[in-house]
Order: structure tokens, then C-alpha cells, then sequence
């Protein structure tokens, strides 16, 4: 099932050429002991697109999403977020980044969370408190509002992760496996809320372990192995090209196998 | 999950940055971060400096004699105002950014659309407030206690400045660079309290004989310990131009270590 309205805006935003909402050229990262993250990645998410990024382990999906957000130095290539130069404050200012492991400020509580977040973001605090009293409701942490995040269960951490990704209103939203480790109820909200949210106008970059979660959300998804994208389209468009019957034959016969690897893919 | 009837406005049109709100923001957190600790960050060092004042001071003074025309209650109390502020600054700075990075937490600052500039210094003002609290406290106990004087407010001021800017930017260092608690630690007990106890807080190094008065004048932690002495006493055992040279190359020294690391995302980030 795709998300009716921005599977339309984005099949619009690919056929009319509408402009990108992140684009890598040449995306490079060589770690201090020599590994090799990312290899000259190249990749281009339109603007307005439910974008999946699926791989293995130690492929680059967070190596990529931590030199977009400016936490990982890229050693070499080129970022662009809506346009402007990726780590320039305005680039930074269009991001929000759910990361895959809850890195939240020990010493806060879930709305001081907020509410400093929204600060750094450049909000007044008097907009970044009454941001974090709606966003406290959508996610359901009233109860919580208080409490101090290593007090949270884990679903709760995950709930304000997402909370935090969201409050400055980005126009991009990144999020690394967001759902790894949430129980199914809680899964189906998450879900539930970043599809309403992209249907309002967000362009989502989702990794995923999670094939049938990336088959469910995602308008296109691409494969990413050994720093490199290996394979790029819709989930049936995968299927086609690759004569499988499901994403995770796909999976097998790119990502696994290293197949794709040898073909060229457009970004 | 009430996604349909709360759910956000869609994305922001505005999307200016304006990282001088985020700065502020940091240095709320740091501030607020230090309130929320506050038995363990100003309450512990003001009662032990006190304490310092009192025993030896005002106990063990009485049997000493005047030390550069001053009694000596009196004499110790810059050195050990210097010695809580340093230590405080340095100590809020390593912990705060170590906690950040060992926690991950730093990276909703470093993704965040501000100068690197203003996160270093957002970074400094929760051990600024943290030192001034303390410095503070102690020298509206100690004033009264002994009857120290303030002969140059405006030399304290600035020796303060540069004893913050500096042990802050120290702490800030050690905290990107340290793998552990211990570090942090080493650096504090190891190096910045002994050079300081070393650096004339409980005697004057010009009764020291030769080599160890020498020695002392290769104690960076002299020239604080001094400059901080001639703001409240009028007096010291070198130039205070000297002293406030010294103070202040060391704090620029620091300080553009510390924006290195935050202009580069070296050791802060993979």
C-alpha cells in the first residue's frame, strides 16, 4: 500500500523534473582506519519523495546520513539539501534526523528535550514551548512530559526521537531505522505518523532493515553495498527489473550477491 | 498516536537560520545543566574552599607570620578563589562535553544550524556560570570572614575573564579528546591541582630558595595564582603586566584549540 498523495507528488516531482531534496555527487568517506564507508556515492532524492534506503550492515546507510547532517566529515564529493551546500546553516536548518540509536540529552526531560531542540533550530522559546506542548500530544508523552529521558521505556525514547527529528518542522526528515527494536503497535503509529507527515509536504529518507516496512512506506527505494548505490526504483519497479517476486528476492539478488553492483545506476 | 487530529503544520517555509537563538539555547542548557547538579557543582566546592580558609587560615594563620605585609587568612584567599574558579570552569567544561559525546547527545548540536564558534562557546557558559557562582559565594563568605580587601576590582575582572577563558577551553579540549572519566580526572588531579598548589595559593615563591623559586616562574598556574592576587591585594610577587601576559596567551592558547577542534569536527566527529 502506498501513501495515496505523496506517491502522486512524487511520481509528479520525478516525471516534472521539480528539484531535488538532497542531492550526493561523488559522495565519498574513508574512516581513520581505512575503511572505506562510502565510494563515490552518487544519489538524488526528489523533493517531496518517501525515499527508502535499504542494505546490509556496515553498507554506508549512516555513514551517508552523518555527512548529510553534519556529523560525519565526508572525505570527499558533494552535498546539496534543497539546493543549498550540505553543512551550510540553512542546509541544516531544512533537516531533521531521527538517529537509529537513542541519543537523547540525559539531564532533560522530555519536554526540556524539546524545547532546547527547538532552541538550537533557531525558534523563539516561547514557539518552541507551545511546538513542544502540540508535538508532546501527537506523540503521545503527556504522561511523560516530565520525566527525564533514561527514565523512558524504549518505545517512549523512540517516540521522542521522532518527537525531536520533527519539532523545528524540517523539510526534510531523515530517519535511521526508526522502528528497529519497537514492538508492532507501536511500529504501526510510527508509520501511521511519518505518512500523514509526508503527505503534508516532507520529503522522508528512511533506512530500514525492514523490507516490508520499506515496501509499505517508501514511493522509491534504493540498495545501497559497500558504500555504493546498487540498485535504484519503486519496489514493483525492482521486482520487474530484477524478475522477483518479492523486495527481499530483490535484496538477495543485488545487495546479497553484489549483482547490481557491476550495472550502472542512474542517481 | 493521534496522528490525524495533532498532527504538525506542514514543513516550514521560513527557513532562515538564526544561530544566535541557538546559541543562547546552548548556553541555557549548560546553565540549566549545572543548576540541576547544583549540590555536586557549587555547593561541594564552595563548603571545601571554606573549609580551606577556615583551617588554615584562620586556625593556623595566627601561628604564621605576615606574608608580603599581609596577614595570612588574608593572603591565601586569592590563590584559593583562583584555584575553586579554575578547577570548577575546567571541571563543568570536560564533563559536559564528554558526557555529550559519550551519550551521542552532541550530535543534536553539531546537526544544528549554528557557527561553530557559537557552539564552542555555547559549550563555556555553563562552566563560566558554574565559576562564577562559586567564585562568587566565596569571596561574599571570605571578605567579611578575613577582611580581604579588593584593591584593583577592574585587574580581578580581568584576570577572572582570562582564568575562565582559558580553564574553560582546557576543559573543553579535554573533554573531545578524553576516552574516559579517568582522563578527565588525571588532567584535574594530576596536572591543574598540584601546579596550582605549586603556583604560590599558600606562600609567597619568593621565600622559596633557588631552584624551586625558578621553577615556580615556569608554572603557568603562578601567573593566574598572581595576577588574581594583585586584583584583590594590590600586590605580587611578579609584574602584573607580566602576570596578565602569561594569563592571557595561555587563554588564547586554549581557546583556539578549542575552536579548532569545533571549526574541524576533529575528534567530535567520525
Amino acid at each position: 500500500m502506498q501513501p495515496r498523495f505523496g506517491f502522486l507528488r512524487e511520481r509528479v516531482a520525478i516525471i516534472g523534473g521539480m528539484s531535488s531534496a538532497l542531492e550526493l555527487r561523488g559522495l565519498s568517506k574513508r574512516y581513520d582506519d581505512g575503511t572505506l564507508a562510502l565510494d563515490s556515492l552518487d544519489l538524488d532524492v526528489p523533493e517531496g519523495s518517501f525515499f527508502g534506503l535499504l542494505g546490509p550492515n556496515g553498507a554506508g546507510k549512516t555513514t551517508l546520513i552523518g555527512a548529510v547532517c553534519n556529523l560525519v566529515r565526508p572525505t570527499g564529493g558533494e552535498i546539496k539539501v534543497f539546493g543549498l551546500p550540505g553543512g551550510s546553516l540553512e542546509a541544516r536548518s531544512m533537516i531533521g534526523i531521527a538517529e537509529q540509536e537513542p541519543n537523547l540529552d540525559r539531564f532533560l526531560t522530555v519536554r526540556e528535550t524539546l524545547v532546547y531542540h527547538g532552541g538550537y533550530y533557531g525558534m523563539r522559546r516561547q514557539d518552541a514551548i507551545a511546538r513542544a506542548d502540540r508535538i508532546i500530544d501527537v506523540f503521545d508523552l503527556r504522561a511523560k512530559a516530565d520525566t527525564r529521558a533514561p527514565k523512558l521505556s524504549g518505545g517512549m525514547r523512540r517516540r521522542l526521537l521522532l518527537a525531536r527529528a520533527l519539532l523545528h518542522e524540517p523539510r526534510l526528515v531523515i530517519l535511521d531505522e526508526p522502528t528497529a527494536g519497537v514492538d508492532v503497535e507501536l511500529r504501526h503509529d510510527l508509520w501511521r505518523y511519518i505518512r500523514r507527515l509526508h503527505e503534508q509536504g516532507t520529503s522522508i529518507l528512511l533506512t530500514t532493515h525492514y523490507l516490508e516496512e520499506a515496501e509499505t512506506l517508501c514511493g522509491e527505494i534504493a540498495l545501497i553495498s559497500a558504500g555504493r548505490i546498487v540498485a535504484r526504483d519503486t519496489a514493483d519497479g525492482l521486482k520487474r527489473r530484477y524478475e522477483a517476486e518479492t523486495l527481499e528476492d530483490v535484496y538477495l539478488k543485488t545487495v546479497a550477491t553484489g549483482r547490481a553492483s557491476q550495472e550502472p545506476v542512474a542517481p | 498516536m493521534s496522528a490525524t487530529e495533532a498532527s504538525p503544520p506542514p514543513a516550514a517555509l521560513d527557513a532562515r537560520p538564526r544561530p544566535w537563538r541557538g546559541f543562547l539555547a546552548l548556553a541555557l542548557r549548560e546553565c540549566h545543566r549545572v543548576l540541576r547538579l547544583w549540590t555536586q557543582t557549587t555547593l561541594a566546592p564552595v563548603i571545601s574552599s571554606l573549609l580551606f580558609i577556615v583551617v588554615f587560615g584562620l586556625s593556623l594563620g595566627g601561628k604564621i607570620n605576615q606574608i608580603d605585609g599581609f596577614d595570612y587568612e588574608i593572603f591565601i584567599v586569592p590563590g584559593l578563589i583562583a584555584m575553586a574558579m579554575a578547577q570548577a570552569v575546567y571541571s563543568n567544561n570536560s564533563s559536559t562535553i564528554f558526557q555529550a559525546r559519550n551519550d551521542r547527545y552532541i550530535d543534536d548540536v553539531l546537526a544544528a544550524p549554528m557557527h561553530s564558534s557559537q557552539m564552542n562557546l555555547g559549550f563555556q557558559v555553563g562552566g563560566v556560570f558554574r565559576a562564577v557562582l562559586i567564585g562568587g559565594a566565596l569571596t561574599a563568605l571570605a571578605i567579611p570572614l578575613t577582611g580581604a580587601p579588593v584593591e584593583h576590582p577592574a585587574a580581578l575582572l580581568a584576570a577572572v575573564v582570562m582564568l575562565l577563558a582559558g580553564f574553560g577551553a582546557l576543559g573543553i579540549v579535554v573533554g573531545i579528546y578524553a576516552q574516559t572519566f579517568d582522563h578527565i580526572s588525571f588532567i584535574n588531579n594530576i596536572v591543574i591541582l598540584p601546579l596550582t598548589f605549586l603556583g604560590g595559593v599558600f606562600y609567597s615563591v619568593d621565600r622559596l630558595g633557588s631552584p624551586w623559586e625558578q621553577l615556580s616562574h615556569a608554572n603557568p598556574l603562578f601567573y593566574v595564582v598572581e595576577a588574581v592576587r594583585y586584583g584583590f591585594l594590590g600586590s605580587s610577587d611578579v609584574s602584573p603586566w607580566l602576570a596578565f601576559g602569561v594569563i592571557t596567551a595561555m587563554a588564547a592558547a586554549l581557546i583556539a584549540s578549542s575552536q579548532y577542534l569545533f571549526a574541524t569536527g576533529r575528534k567530535l566527529k567520525p
